[in-house]
């Protein structure tokens, strides 16, 4: 029963990469396929790390409902494009580089997760709720800041702001894409032996330590994991907000599984389709008057108001 | 403390009044010469007026939130109200753009009422809610509205005008310009007649009833008034996180959640902290200032932080 | 054998427990009973390594527990708390399996399932094997999640207060599970329990706690008596014990005891 929606599931979704590519390209294999390959490419490694982080982080939570962009992750990496077009006018892109932007920006995301997981952990606090707290409150401290920086700019700076904090596949460069290869391949090396430890985790904490896990490391631990993975994608795509819920959900629902083994693979297929199909949209539907970031926010964003509104929101 | 409370709040008023770009001295206020008395009619007592209805609606606001949900996290910004008159405005903007203040302040009420609405019946589906979800919820129920903003915003060319309202600033507070943030008055005031019942309100709505209390009709009235405030608040001043959050939280762990008590406290608390983030906003840079959005969100953050912390530690 | 020494809890200024030593004897069936606040959850907590004590030593057959590799203890110690309200879909089947982890780490294997089966006919769960966990009754859940203490095959089991919110039928099939596995499988069995008859006519040990402290320990026919329950809880009690059993009538005796 499982396995027949998954192969379709992956088959589709070669399809639509296929379409993706060779729709209206005329066939050029110098310039436009490459493009677009580099393109695809985005997506992939984005879809990947979406749909990973967010699978994790709700095993961790035991909730449906949260994603890592409340921990304050792309609250951070908003203000840092904001400071560097503050500080450096529309330039900033010349002076720094799209990969110096890059890694400028995943390195800030680990130092903040490093700082909130030190500061948080150090008590021996194994309350994650305590943790989202602390997300909740500085997601709202920085977006303050953040509003702030985006006025001050002049508008033609704020086309640059805008254009960053707005998720885009065009943006990558082939060198972003190795680094971020690299480090998904990392991640993926450290969960793939011990994708049961993540199910004995959504038993929630105390059957958990009674089945033997060491509880608060292995917390930790998939928290940083789940860092490196929205360091890599926020800072290759931009803020994709409500994507990771859709993606888990929608996962759940179609898989019926809670074992990771299952969901993971099927998380990404679903996350790279969306991109995919957001992407023909906006060019081929919307004719570029509206970008993906806003129609993906949108559509999960009133997806999540009717998941909320219409099933029980519970623990 | 009561007491002290007071004073503070006198002497923060009239640092208010002297501080600015142009230069008052006490005398000048004192002796009332004509500059003097421009800047401060035009200016510094509007002002003032401002800042002390904006911070006693915003905290009574957040009070009333608290006792209708239930929960001790929720105010205009964690509950959506905030985006929702922001989607408001800009849907007045859009589509009737002469339509002028009162035009504006009434389509960002519908809009906010409305989304608290929703939002309260987003609440009620989540049993055993474990506190922190209720806010985390209304932040990213804030977040949808906000991505509806955007996408209308982004279509009509206006997205960063649209940040600049959302920022809550004081400086834009002129005699002529503001009148309209008098409506908080009768809020507070209402908010008192009604302390007792909203008092009852947050017993839950099963203990409501048993006492008597006709439920959804009183937490239809909380809302609007929230509503109102939130909506007059974002179209003068711009938003300001925090203070419904911290200010209510703070007096309740000094003097017990009966409203009939601590309900001037809280008004009286919230006037204090905006008077206090807006004097510091003044000082930092003089004579130009840092917006009432930014103080507010930094020291109310730290305080709410401190605050969590402090509870947390108590009920290890 | 699974015993404490000089046990302490405090929390901020607040004793929650204070200088508790008790030695739990082995293949036995030992209820922790007692008023609210007594301690006996957190005792029981600590035991199970959920909890950290502020000051004194849990030893497992003579070693230090906090010395003992949390992996390995789980292949010895296994608890069970209230049956927590999680949205998994999961079988029973599937519940119980979980069990297995400390073993297998989530390779099951011919054992495994050899020791699944066993726990699931065990509490004669096996018509609700492949239905799902929110489909079943309260009662029903708390015996798959037993189930899937069983099939951890530990030496010692530990249950906080097993029997809350589960109607009479499940309560008495629970208790009775539990005295087989004594009895039959040489197994110790630790429980906090709020029922007084049910700890009395179940268990072969009592630990009775007040206020932080053990106010006193012994087996079932010592503590059951009118004295010492009347001063454990402050109410006055009829004990009637035959050859059915005890039974501990504190409903309509007249006035609590001050």
């Amino acid at each position: 029963m499982r396995l027949i929606p998954r192969y379709i599931l992956w088959a589709g979704v070669i399809v639509l990469a296929l379409t993706f590519l060779l729709l209206n390209s005329g066939l050029d294999f110098t310039y436009v396929i490459p493009k677009r390959l580099g393109r695809l490419a985005a997506m992939v490694i984005g879809g990947v790390c979406i749909a990973w982080s967010s699978i994790m982080f709700q095993t961790i939570t035991g909730n449906r409902i949260l994603t890592p962009a409340i921990m304050g992750y792309e609250a951070v990496y908003l203000l840092l494009q904001s400071l560097l077009v503050m500080a450096m006018g529309a330039q900033s892109l010349v002076i720094l580089g799209a990969n110096g932007n890059f890694s400028l920006s995943v390195l800030l995301m680990l130092a903040y997760s490093w700082a909130i997981h030190r500061w948080l952990f150090r008590n021996g606090r194994q309350n994650v709720y305590f943790l989202l707290l602390m997300g909740l409150v500085l997601t709202m401290v920085i977006s303050t800041f953040t509003q702030f920086a985006q006025f001050s700019v002049s508008p033609g700076e704020f086309s640059v702001l805008l254009s960053f904090s707005q998720p885009s596949f065009g943006r990558a460069k082939p060198e972003q894409l190795i680094i971020s290869c690299i480090l998904v391949a990392t991640v993926w090396l450290s969960i793939r032996k011990n994708l049961p430890m993540l199910d004995v985790l959504s038993l929630g904490r105390d059957q958990a330590i009674s089945l033997g896990v060491n509880y608060q490391r292995s917390v930790q631990r998939y928290l940083a994991l789940i860092a490196v993975l929205v360091a890599v994608s926020t800072s290759l795509l931009g803020p994709t907000a409500f994507m990771g819920i859709f993606v888990a959900n929608t996962t759940y629902a179609l898989t019926r599984s809670f074992r990771h083994r299952i969901t993971l693979p099927m998380g990404c297929a679903i996350a790279i389709s969306i991109f995919i199909v957001a992407q023909l949209a906006v060019e081929h539907i919307f004719n570029y008057r509206t970008t993906v970031g806003i129609l993906v926010n949108l559509v999960c964003g009133a997806w999540f108001l009717m998941l909320m509104v219409r099933t029980r929101a519970g623990a | 403390m009561r007491t002290g409370l007071y004073i503070l709040f006198i002497v923060l008023c009239c640092l208010s009044l002297i501080i600015g770009a142009q230069q008052l001295t006490l005398s000048d206020v004192m002796r009332l010469s004509p500059d003097a008395w421009i800047t401060l009619s035009a200016s510094r007592m509007p002002r003032l007026a401002a800042l002390v209805l904006t911070g006693a609606g915003l905290s009574v606001c957040g009070v009333i939130l608290q006792h209708i949900v239930r929960n001790k996290f929720v105010e205009p910004a964690t509950a959506g109200g905030l985006d929702a008159a922001k989607l408001g405005i800009l849907v007045a903007l859009v589509l009737a753009p002469t339509i002028g203040t009162l035009g504006r302040l009434l389509f960002a009420l519908t809009f906010s009422f409305v989304a608290s609405l929703i939002f309260i019946a987003i609440v009620r589906r989540i049993r055993f809610g474990n506190t922190i979800l209720v806010p985390v919820i209304g932040l990213m129920y804030g977040s949808v509205l906000s991505a509806i903003a955007e996408f209308y915003a982004y279509h009509n060319n206006i997205l960063q005008s649209m940040q600049g309202w959302l920022l809550g600033d004081f400086s834009k507070i002129v005699q002529g310009n503001y009148e309209v943030i008098y409506l908080i008055l009768p809020v507070v005031v209402l908010t008192y007649l009604y302390a007792h019942r909203f008092t009852v309100l947050g017993m839950g709505e099963g203990m409501a009833t048993s006492l008597g209390l006709n439920y959804p009709a009183t937490a239809a009235m909380g809302l609007i008034l929230v509503a109102v405030t939130v909506s007059v608040t974002v179209i003068t001043v711009g938003a300001i996180p925090f203070v419904g959050l911290v200010v209510p939280n703070l007096i309740a762990l000094l003097y017990g959640d009966n409203l009939v008590r601590t309900l001037p406290l809280v008004a009286a608390g919230g006037a204090l902290l905006l008077l206090a983030c807006d004097i510091l906003g003044r000082l930092i840079i003089y004579p130009f200032e840092v917006p009432i959005g930014l103080t507010a969100g930094a020291v109310g953050g730290v305080l709410f932080l401190v605050l969590i912390y402090w509870r947390s530690r108590r009920c290890a | 054998m699974i015993s404490v020494n000089n046990l302490s809890k405090t929390y901020g200024t607040k004793p929650v427990l204070s200088n508790v030593t008790v030695a739990f004897p082995s293949s036995r069936l030992t209820s922790l009973i007692g008023p609210n606040g007594a301690g006996k959850t957190t005792l029981l907590m600590m035991l199970a390594r959920l909890l950290e004590p502020s000051s004194g030593s849990i030893l497992l057959d003579g070693r230090e527990t906090s010395s003992i590799k949390l992996s390995n203890y789980a292949k010895r110690v296994a608890t069970l708390r209230q049956s927590p309200d999680f949205n998994l879909r999961l079988t029973v089947e599937e519940l119980v399996a979980f069990g297995r982890f400390p073993y297998s780490r989530g390779m099951l294997t011919a054992d495994d399932q050899h020791a699944i089966n066993e726990a699931i006919s065990f509490l004669t769960l096996d018509s609700l094997r492949g239905a799902y966990l929110d489909e079943i009754s309260g009662g029903q859940r708390q015996m798959a999640f037993l189930a899937m203490t069983i099939a951890q095959q530990t030496e010692y089991l530990l249950l906080d207060e097993p029997l809350n919110n589960l109607d009479i039928k499940h309560a008495v099939q629970i208790m009775r599970a539990l005295r087989r596995l004594c009895d039959e499988q040489g197994r110790t069995v630790i429980l906090v329990v709020h029922d007084i008859n049910f700890a009395a006519n179940y268990s072969d040990h009592i630990v009775a706690m007040k206020d932080g402290t053990v106010h006193c320990i012994g087996a079932v026919p010592e503590i059951v008596s009118e004295q010492k329950l009347q001063q454990l809880y402050d109410l006055a009690f009829k004990v009637i014990h035959d050859k059915q059993g005890y039974l501990c009538n504190y409903f309509t005796t007249s006035g609590e005891q001050e």
